[in-house]
């Protein structure tokens, strides 16, 4: 082991990759993070003058801050659960079922992709606009909700594909019925993916931010839109930065459970790689 | 279903045929007809006819005309052009290097340099947005060190053009990465090692073994890139010069503060021709990849 070590040149591009990618990725985020725990920091002291938790206190007194943390939960727990309730049993029958159209109807999903994402949130915007639909509340989930289709159906179609089907026909062989079969085989199986699925797009709905800004500003205030108005309008900078913290925060949920999904080849191969 | 799987259950077949799964299905296929195919129809229909004064419908480009005549929607389409065009090179740039690293490197600053490489994945553009602005803004820490070294300050890239093509590329870093990683994948170590054993150098290693190997997975991070940053808007629109600025910004301030939907469609219209063979081309790619 320690030979190996020794022999081993030392990797100067994987310190340069490293030392760069670190200075680019993680130092502007640290440089958030000491915002938000920063009481005084006037130019052009490289290090704050005073830290402290004083603009935490004053960012969660503000009315506006829990309006949109509340419209932001509730618009992607609608959104997650509606999506849910319509693409898991879809999912199902794509996986186990043969219907006429089946193929085209499971490619037809992919239609939103082949479209630049704005341009097309403007024409769906066009058709709300005739429906008086723009800036409501259920303006907003119907364009999130088609954004998590793909998703929703592709993650757990794979899910359903994977499920050992000889373990379904021995519980059915046994007298189990299909619902039985399903609790208890099926669904313990495919699970952990459907909730990662779940999960996702629970997070890609929290962080949607340019149909909300299109269709619901400015009566549906989501969290990223109200920090749109911060970085646009707020002078104190305090105010961004713990607003920044506390909006990261389901990503972080998200990066500790998905990590492992993405690093896999499967996750690139999904988007065409 | 594989060809094989289809063909092996004779018996079960006309049981299984029926047509419940349509049901099943139903409700988010009549979504994807409703919330983008129909929008997409009625978008083109819309911008083409004009209604008439007196009553009825004609055939009309006068929206496009506009479009084509206007000084400052041509300014705002070729500042989205040199943006997207700009950024689909630098993401080349940067990723094409990092994915070569981690493909033929073992060790565990690779590991570190891949967590690194996919992180902004898990990093909102708007908060990425506020980072940018504290770094690289003015008075932002970038001038702060630089002012302790009594150097001067940075001509700051924030609201110019430079603004969302540092954000895009940052944006997109994580995916490109990974569809290039995976893309090398295909290049094996035998060929690699065969092309070394004729005395090749890394530079014709590189352009005649692996690039030819990885064109594909080159085309498809660069469609799925132009994609996103052709019709941006959060990070050109927070970013990015108040005029001209990018379709993005330009269609969102069209519709909702001009009051003009027409408009702002035809825009949408134009951004979906000049993206069209990308998007054909990164969903052809992604549904290759996938059996139903």
């Amino acid at each position: 082991m320690a030979a190996t070590l020794i022999r081993r040149p030392v990797d100067w591009t994987g310190i340069v990759f490293a030392v760069v990618l670190t200075l680019v990725i993680v130092f502007p985020l640290i440089v958030v993070g000491t915002w938000a725990f920063t009481n005084v920091w006037r130019f052009p002291a490289v290090i704050p003058q005073e830290f402290g938790l004083k603009f935490w206190n004053q960012t969660l007194a503000r009315a506006d801050v829990w309006g949109s943390i509340t419209m932001s939960l509730t618009l992607a727990t609608t959104v997650t659960g509606l999506s849910a309730l319509i693409c898991l049993p879809a999912a199902y029958a794509f996986a186990r079922l043969d219907f006429p159209g089946r193929d085209i109807l499971f490619f037809s999903f992919l239609a939103g992709h082949a479209f630049p994402k704005f341009g097309l949130l403007v024409a769906i915007a066009g058709i709300f606009l005739q429906l008086n639909l723009i800036g409501t509340f259920w303006g907003v989930v119907l364009i999130q909700l088609v954004g998590t289709l793909l998703f929703m159906i592709w993650i757990p179609v794979a899910a359903f594909q994977s499920v050992d089907r000889r373990m379904e026909e021995a519980a059915r062989d046994v007298g189990a019925g299909p619902f039985r079969v399903f609790w208890s085989i099926t669904l313990p199986q495919a699970g952990p993916t459907i909730a990662a699925a779940i999960l996702l797009s629970f997070v890609g709905t929290f962080y949607e931010t340019e149909g909300a800004w299109l269709i619901g500003a400015p009566q549906v205030r989501t969290l990223p839109v109200l920090m749109i108005s911060f970085i646009n309008n707020q002078p104190v900078i305090q105010y961004g930065a713990v607003l920044s913290v506390l909006l990261w925060v389901p990503s972080f949920i998200a990066l500790l459970f998905a990590r492992r999904v993405v690093n896999s080849g499967s996750f690139a191969r999904g988007f065409g790689g | 279903m594989t060809v094989s799987d289809a063909g092996q259950p004779v018996l079960a077949a006309p049981e299984s045929r029926r047509p419940i799964g349509l049901l099943l299905v139903a409700v988010p296929v009549l979504l994807v007809i409703w919330l983008i195919i129909w929008p997409i129809i009625s978008a083109i229909i819309q911008t083409l006819w004009m209604r008439l004064p007196e009553g009825g419908d004609t055939f009309s480009l006068e929206t496009y005309r506009f479009f084509f005549s206007d000084g400052y929607s041509l300014s705002n389409l070729s500042l989205t052009l040199w943006t997207t065009g700009v950024c689909a090179i630098l993401l080349l740039v940067v990723c094409l290097p990092i994915a070569l690293y981690l493909r033929f490197s073992d060790s565990r600053i690779a590991a570190y340099v891949q967590g690194l490489a996919i992180f902004p994945m898990f990093v909102p553009s708007i908060i990425l947005s506020f980072a940018f602005i504290r770094v690289l803004g003015p008075n932002g820490t970038v001038d702060l060190l630089l002012n302790a070294m009594s150097l001067p300050k940075i001509r700051s890239p924030y609201l110019t053009p430079w603004g969302p093509v540092i954000g895009l590329v940052w944006d997109n870093i994580p995916l490109t990465v990974l569809i290039l990683l995976s893309g090398l994948g295909n290049v094996s170590n035998q060929a690699i090692e065969a092309a070394r054993d004729v005395g090749a150098g890394r530079f014709a290693l590189l352009w005649h073994i692996i690039l030819p190997r990885i064109s594909n997975s080159v085309l498809v991070a660069i469609s799925f890139a132009v994609l996103g940053i052709f019709s941006a808007f959060t990070l050109p629109y927070v970013l990015g010069p108040a005029a001209p600025e990018m379709m993005g910004p330009f269609m969102q301030r069209t519709f909702r503060e001009l009051y003009e939907p027409r408009t702002a469609i035809t825009q949408a219209v134009i951004t979906f021709g000049f993206c069209i063979v990308f998007g054909l081309f990164y969903v052809r790619s992604v549904a290759k990849n996938r059996t139903p």
